[in-house]
């Protein structure tokens, strides 16, 4: 064998051994971005559902009645809490009952710590609300009591507007500090 | 390897009886002295760790026992004589039994409050002070009629026009603003309680202007009156709603916090003269809290001649944490009137007539009232 047919070969076998070496390494690059991508899709279950109790008023607003609905089950309680309170905002569907928030309330944020839910709420609850005792209680334990009912490892609820405690919604109810629920206002459905 | 095994045990032997002895040490009882104050005396016991403790109080002579366990002395006195002070004679300290200790403050009289409280893990603070220090009456300025409820003769009454001036409270479809209706019932009501019950009135506000809830109960308190009575006419989302009502203040509305604040405002470590802020605040609840039997009685009276009168809807008497009523040291309601929001009351509340009735219904429920509280 010549010398220059030994180079040849080697350089043949050197070529050939590149080349395995780059497309394995392309092969297991997008093996290992298979498995990450495996890994990181997120696992999607069918979409949860979870019934919750909703106080509205009756129609002559002197007490709170119950409704159900639903909502999407969510591991983080806020959401949940954030989804229950914008129902409560869309009002009753059944009709001898009263809404209990000025429909244009947004609900900005909700959070908890200790044994208390804090609600924060935009200006139109205070705002847009017609005022009055009984208007305010309803807004106030509606609100109070559908969150205690629907969450019961907690016992008060600090409703906030625009993230600060405010003495009344109007002029009535003191919000100033948490309250706990009222179960005198709620009345048993038929 | 058996040789091995009684080594290891005996180690641990060792180990754990070296530690049992540390743990007796460590429940010694180190250093007492004591502070004085003019509303009392305050007692420190210095103990190496977190003892346990159960204090007793003697009557006859009077003493304060407190039994440590488990606890050794480990200074040879047993007798500390006090200063000059209003409560305590003398300490006696007493090894008990090997392992008790028995600490007995030889009181003056009887008439003390002790609150026994750890600071931090190695001082344990006995405080005597005073008995019957009234913070509310303290939050009052002491300048308010008697804070407990008493028997005596109404004859001032405060009325409370709801809203005013920059607020106008609820607003119904036709106009009507509730600062008005409030302000003209309460002045015709006022004419009758003079004329009629030949009482003083006071009016929170006479004209239209703007006074915080806080203000409206602070003059109240200032005025001295004997019954609070706030007027508002009623709201709500439905129409439909109408009637009318009387509330009065439930008694914690914001729940038992106030208690457990006006607890440790009342035997508060520091030597205290001040009631903190917060405080403030959660105990305000609680003056209204005092009068809630004859609230409730009031309320109930002048709901029943307010339904009477007006004719319309009774729609009862309810209890929740109303912001106006909860700092007036005096039976305190408020009337809802009517609904400004309902189109065919809205149109009730604009008429004089009416008005004149509702004033009366009022009129006749506080004389009801008047007649059982002679």
């Amino acid at each position: 064998m010549s010398k220059k047919r030994r180079v040849l070969i080697y350089i043949g076998v050197g070529i050939i051994i590149f080349l395995c070496g780059v497309g394995s390494s392309s092969l297991f690059k997008r093996k290992v971005y298979e498995i990450k991508e495996w890994v990181s899709r997120p696992f999607l279950p069918p979409q949860e559902m979870r019934t919750v109790k909703l106080y509205f008023s009756a129609s002559q607003e002197n007490y709170l009645l119950s409704e159900e609905r639903e909502i999407f089950a969510s591991i983080n309680p806020n959401k949940e809490a954030k989804q229950i309170l914008e129902e409560l905002i869309k009002g009753p569907r059944e009709p001898s009952l009263s809404p209990t928030l000025p429909s244009s309330t947004q609900v900005r944020d909700v959070w908890m710590e200790g044994d208390c839910i804090y609600v924060n709420f935009s200006s139109s609850l205070a705002k847009a609300h017609p005022g009055g005792s009984s208007g305010e209680l309803a807004t106030v334990y509606s609100i109070v009591n559908t969150l205690l009912d629907n969450f019961p490892a907690y016992s008060r609820v600090q409703i906030l507007i625009q993230g600060k405690p405010r003495e009344t919604l109007a002029g009535h109810i003191n919000i100033s500090e948490p309250l706990r629920a009222n179960l005198d206002l709620i009345k048993k459905n038929q | 390897m058996l040789f091995k095994t009684a080594k290891i045990i005996t180690a641990i032997f060792f180990l754990l009886n070296s530690l049992s002895l540390a743990f007796a040490d460590s429940y010694e009882i180190k250093k007492v002295h004591c502070e004085y104050f003019p509303e009392g005396v305050k007692v420190f016991i210095e103990v190496s760790s977190k003892v346990t403790y159960v204090p007793r109080k003697l009557t006859s002579p009077p003493r304060l026992l407190v039994v440590f366990y488990p606890a050794k002395i480990s200074f040879p006195q047993n007798e500390i004589k006090l200063k000059e002070n209003k409560f305590v004679e003398k300490i006696r300290l007493n090894q008990e039994t090997h392992n008790s200790v028995n600490i007995v403050l030889d009181l003056k009289n009887e008439e003390y409050t002790s609150n026994i409280f750890f600071e931090g893990l190695s001082q344990l603070v006995i405080d005597l002070k005073s008995p019957g220090r009234d913070i509310i009456a303290e939050l009052l300025g002491g300048e308010v009629s008697p804070l407990v409820p008493q028997k005596k003769k109404l004859q001032r009454i405060i009325l409370d026009p709801g809203h005013g001036g920059e607020d106008p409270g609820a607003i119904g479809s036709g106009g009507l603003k509730e600062k008005e209706v409030t302000l003209a019932v309460a002045k015709e009501l006022a004419e009758l309680l003079k004329k009629e019950l030949g009482v003083e009135v006071y009016l929170t506000r006479e004209d239209d202007r703007f006074i915080s809830l806080e203000k409206r109960a602070e003059l109240a308190n200032q005025w001295k009156g004997d019954i609070f009575i706030s007027i508002h006419a009623n709201a709500g989302f439905n129409k439909k709603a109408r009637g009318v009502e009387t509330f009065f203040n439930s008694r914690y509305p914001q729940g038992e916090g106030a208690v457990e604040v006006a607890a440790r405002e009342n035997t508060s470590g520091e030597a205290s003269d001040n009631i903190s802020p917060e405080a403030k605040i959660i105990l305000w609840d609680m003056i209204q809290a005092r009068y809630r039997k004859e609230s409730n009685e009031l309320s109930h009276i002048v709901q029943k001649r307010l339904s009477e009168a007006s004719g319309l809807e009774d729609r009862g008497v309810k209890s929740a944490g109303f912001y106006v009523l909860r700092g007036v040291a005096m039976p305190a309601v408020l009337v809802e009137i009517g609904f400004i929001s309902n189109p065919a009351e809205e149109r009730k509340l604009k008429n004089k007539e009416f008005r004149k009735k509702i004033a009366q219904g009022i009129l006749k429920g506080i004389k009801d009232y008047m007649e059982k509280n002679p």
